[in-house]
């Protein structure tokens, strides 16, 4: 951290002070706001001290991409551009960061489709690159609502992935994010998601850092890979080469730079869990049933839980807050008590709950489901008839809701 | 990067391999004045190559390094194909990522360069094959064309998809039978330096690189160009002898065949009004210098 | 996570798996590690200069880092480095062999490397094997391309890995060291002198 403490107390053109990022994050006095959840990530940005953000109107699902645009114009990033794609978008943030600049960029549903070659490519490069996902239908037909179905796909890129639940999340773990991805040990991009609509549109209180501080600039030069400026050996350098051109068990060197992208997000942990106190967080564990949720689905959790705690059903929750690194050992701790494990998902296929399943001892505990997708929302009545049906006891029938 | 900056440390120097205690003694960082007369004089800046015996794209690459007019502050941008076998050998910053997208990666570079270095050049190339620039990677061309992005983009036109095995592609020539185009292609090869003219593009040339004073003009010129005006683009013939049926010694005559004045690459030249302009006062300056030098020659001998 | 394994030299497996997802987690800033735990810098230090006494064939493989004088940072740890190799030579005996071979780049090379002058990435045990190296200190090199090397070595040959690294460490060598400066690089070269003669020769 030397060069970037070097930093630390100078002001940028804003006239915002670079501050030690503990200090900014978990010391310094917060101003409660009332913002959408685009908003938040505009003045999350502001404070992120990036070079470069490059954008692609995902409107309706957020706007937070072309209000990046007025920060640009306000004179709080570097440079700011419309890409013709998700494709190019992703291709021109990865050109951004193989030249050493501190990279932003949002994307939903379809979009992160179109992109997805890029993001192997970008954890196989090493590229910190931050983007947001705000997670929307990708199947035919179109849908602008929410729905999680993408998230199943980054999970496996070597990207970290986190599924923030609240506009809260969302702002704090913007900065945070860069402090773990930036890390050497770690410098992984990392796909900050949430459910569209529900955290994007609707407004909320935020606590917000003070707006005069900022985190210091990314230092390219500490690296785990050249960056590519020509101002850092070796000079005769090619980010990436094709290794298996190379005769020599040319295939070890791909499945150790594989390997070695996947223990970069292993080593995330120690960082992640001293940023975010925790992969997880657990509420009323010792309970019989507990309900395994990420995103949204956290929060209609925790409604039903206090719908049947009413009725003297004592219901635990886990909040998932990284997928990737996936806290495996922390839920197993979590769960072990638990009779009955619940996975309520905004999607279709279950993907949360494949997970836990391959994660817990005595799997055939994790009940898969209420799933709602397509922009359904999950009423908290739905969560808590399937605790019901799952211990038994007799839930009246939900379908005539909205009739 | 400074050429004082290219240094091996003192105490390992003895222990570097010799081709880089020449790349540090011998190279042309830093040299105004440098071009493809150096080959063969000072050490080149391509190590080795795998590619096929007497590929015309060989010769292309060692007339375009040897012309760069910057290349300890130049940062390149390759796409897949046979090129990306070169550059790993090539002793400037090259990115590889995927294959098409050369001209958005250029883009964000281009951009995180002039961020973080705002007083310096810092000169952007891609160079490409014509699957990467013209089919798979034609929306990215273009876009960073219309959005007026300062670097040089570079197609190698070998007319097919040489490094997958002889495919068709946009730039090969109607009538042409190779694999995907079983009965030969059925339309006419893309016109894509008129496009690129008609995209924004202030300097673009169409030629073969059998001259390599001209490779070194034509580079410079579209160097210096997108540096201080926009983008500028290069078609350069670079025949795959191998799938056009050709022997190693043939790559010379094929391009000097296809570069008469009815062939399809006849030197064609576009140059900006602004860029025509940049272009006269390079070469007063030139003209200056040489005299000024003439002048200092005169005055030492007498 | 509590883990058993342990970063030991190999040959270890056709695709040994890498250190971290085994659990093995890197040392914090005055820490050091040993074939995965986690011990005092200083412990690490007397241990990495054990093995070097120890060896036949104690080689230093500086990277591209510290080839290069880009900084003066860089200038000063390649003295550092020249002064551990010294010192490391200086301090075995006749029948050892202390080598001290560049990684100069990262590149796939055609049609291989000369393992008698250099070492790479991406098939870093032709140059242990070629030069019988069995002890090996990785510097300067990018932490990604170290990694690389550091699981091949440990994959296909018997040689004992020591990282000392300018960022956080390697998990995947047997011994690391971490935020590597030239003091460090000189202590290092001072533990050596320290323990000369008091570590017995290979037999």
């Amino acid at each position: 951290m030397a060069a970037q403490a070097s930093f630390i107390g100078q002001k940028n053109k804003k006239e915002q002070v670079y501050t030690d990022p503990w200090h900014m994050m978990n010391e310094a006095a917060r101003t409660p706001s009332f913002f959408t959840g685009s908003e938040v990530i505009k003045e999350a940005v502001r404070r992120a001290s990036c070079d470069i953000m490059v954008a692609y109107p995902i409107t309706p699902q957020s706007e937070a991409a072309a209000l990046c645009g007025e920060l640009f114009a306000e004179g709080y990033i570097g440079d700011y551009f419309r890409g013709e794609s998700e494709f190019a978008v992703m291709s021109q943030c990865a050109g951004a960061a193989f030249g050493g600049a501190r990279v932003f960029t949002t994307t939903a549903g379809p979009g992160t489709m179109r992109a997805m070659e890029n993001f192997p490519m970008w954890a196989g490069a090493r590229l910190p690159i931050q983007m947001i996902v705000t997670c929307r239908g990708i199947n035919s037909p179109l849908s602008i609502q929410p729905d999680t179905l993408e998230i199943a796909y980054l999970m496996q890129t070597g990207m970290l992935v986190w599924h923030a639940e609240t506009a809260q999340d969302f702002y704090d773990w913007i900065l945070k994010g860069y402090m773990v991805s930036e890390e050497p040990d770690v410098h992984l991009p990392l796909a900050l998601c949430c459910d569209g609509f529900f955290v994007t549109h609707t407004k909320d209180m935020v606590d917000l850092t003070p707006v005069d501080m900022c985190l210091p600039p990314y230092d390219p030069y500490r690296s785990p890979v050249p960056c590519m400026d020509m101002e850092c050996p070796p000079v005769r350098m090619m980010r990436d080469p094709f290794v298996m051109k190379s005769n020599y068990i040319s295939y070890a060197t791909h499945a150790s730079w594989q390997q070695e992208v996947w223990a970069a997000v292993e080593r995330s942990r120690k960082h992640t869990i001293r940023w975010m106190d925790g992969l997880i967080d657990t509420e009323n564990a010792d309970a019989d049933v507990i309900v395994v949720a990420s995103g949204t689905a956290v929060s209609q959790s925790r409604e039903a839980i206090a719908i049947l705690e009413d009725e003297g059903i004592q219901v635990g929750l886990v909040k998932v807050k990284t997928l990737r690194p996936w806290p495996g050992e922390e839920i197993r701790e979590a769960t072990k008590h638990a009779k009955h494990i619940i996975v309520p998902e905004f999607n279709v296929i279950g993907w949360l709950a494949r997970e836990v399943r391959s994660t817990v001892q005595n799997n055939e505990r994790v009940h898969a489901g209420p799933h709602v997708c397509g922009g359904m929302t999950m009423p908290p009545e739905i969560i808590a008839a399937e605790i019901k049906t799952v211990l038994g006891v007799k839930a009246p029938s939900l379908a005539g809701r909205g009739g | 990067m400074s050429k004082e900056r290219i240094q091996i440390a003192e105490e390992l120097f003895d222990i570097m391999p010799a081709e880089y205690q020449d790349l540090v003694k011998r190279a042309t960082y830093g040299n105004e004045q440098r071009g493809w007369k150096d080959i063969g004089n000072a050490k080149e800046l391509i190590e080795e190559h795998s590619l096929c015996a007497g590929c015309p794209e060989s010769m292309a690459f060692r007339y375009i390094l040897a012309s760069l007019p910057n290349p300890e502050d130049t940062v390149m941008v390759g796409s897949t194909g046979c090129t990306s076998l070169v550059f790993p050998h090539v002793a400037v910053h090259n990115i590889h990522s995927l294959f098409g997208n050369q001209n958005a990666i250029a883009s964000g570079l281009k951009r995180a360069l002039t961020v973080r270095f705002p007083d310096r050049h810092k000169d952007v190339v891609v160079l490409a094959g014509d699957g990467a620039t013209v089919d798979i990677g034609l929306d990215m061309t273009l876009q960073a064309w219309f959005r007026q992005e300062k670097f040089t983009t570079i197609c190698f036109d070998n007319e097919l998809y040489a490094n997958t095995g002889g495919q068709e592609s946009g730039l090969m020539q109607k009538g042409f039978v190779a694999k995907m185009a079983p009965v030969g292609k059925t339309f006419e090869k893309v016109r894509l330096p008129e496009i690129a003219r008609e995209s924004g593009c202030h300097y673009v040339v169409n030629c073969t690189v059998s001259k390599p004073n001209l490779i070194e003009k034509v580079i410079k010129n579209a160097v210096h160009i997108a540096r201080e005006i926009g983008p500028t683009y290069l078609q350069l013939y670079t025949p795959c002898i191998l799938e056009i049926g050709k022997n190693s010694m043939e790559g010379l005559q094929e391009m000097r065949d296809s570069e008469k004045p009815t062939e399809r690459f006849a030197y064609k030249e576009y140059v900006s009004e602004p860029a025509k302009e940049l272009l006269a006062e390079l070469a007063a300056k030139e003209k200056e210098r040489k005299a000024e030098a003439k002048r200092q020659l005169a005055g030492q001998s007498a | 996570m509590t883990t058993s394994y342990r970063v030991m030299p190999g040959p270890e497996h056709f695709l040994p798996p890498s250190a971290a997802s085994m659990g093995i987690r890197l040392p914090d800033p005055g820490q050091g590690s040993i074939h995965g735990t986690i011990v005092t810098e200083e412990e690490a230090m007397e241990q990495a200069a054990r093995q070097l006494l120890s060896a036949k064939v104690p080689t230093i493989f500086p990277g591209p880092l510290v080839l290069w004088a880009w900084n003066e940072k860089a200038a000063k740890k390649a003295k550092a480095i020249r002064y551990l190799y010294e010192t490391i030579k200086e301090s075995v005996d006749s029948s050892q062999h202390a080598m001290l071979i560049p990684m100069p780049d990262y590149r796939p090379k055609y049609p291989k490397i000369n393992p008698e002058i250099e070492i790479n990435p991406n098939h870093p045990n032709l140059t242990i094997w070629h030069n019988k190296i069995d002890a090996c200190i990785f510097v300067g090199v990018h932490c990604h391309q170290a990694n690389l090397s550091l699981k091949i070595i440990r994959g296909g040959t018997n040689c004992y890995t020591i990282a000392m690294c300018a960022q956080a460490g390697h998990e995947d060598a047997m011994l690391s060291i971490r935020d590597t400066t030239a003091d460090k690089l000189i202590r290092l070269a001072e533990w050596v002198k320290k323990l000369k003669g008091s570590v017995p020769p290979p037999v």
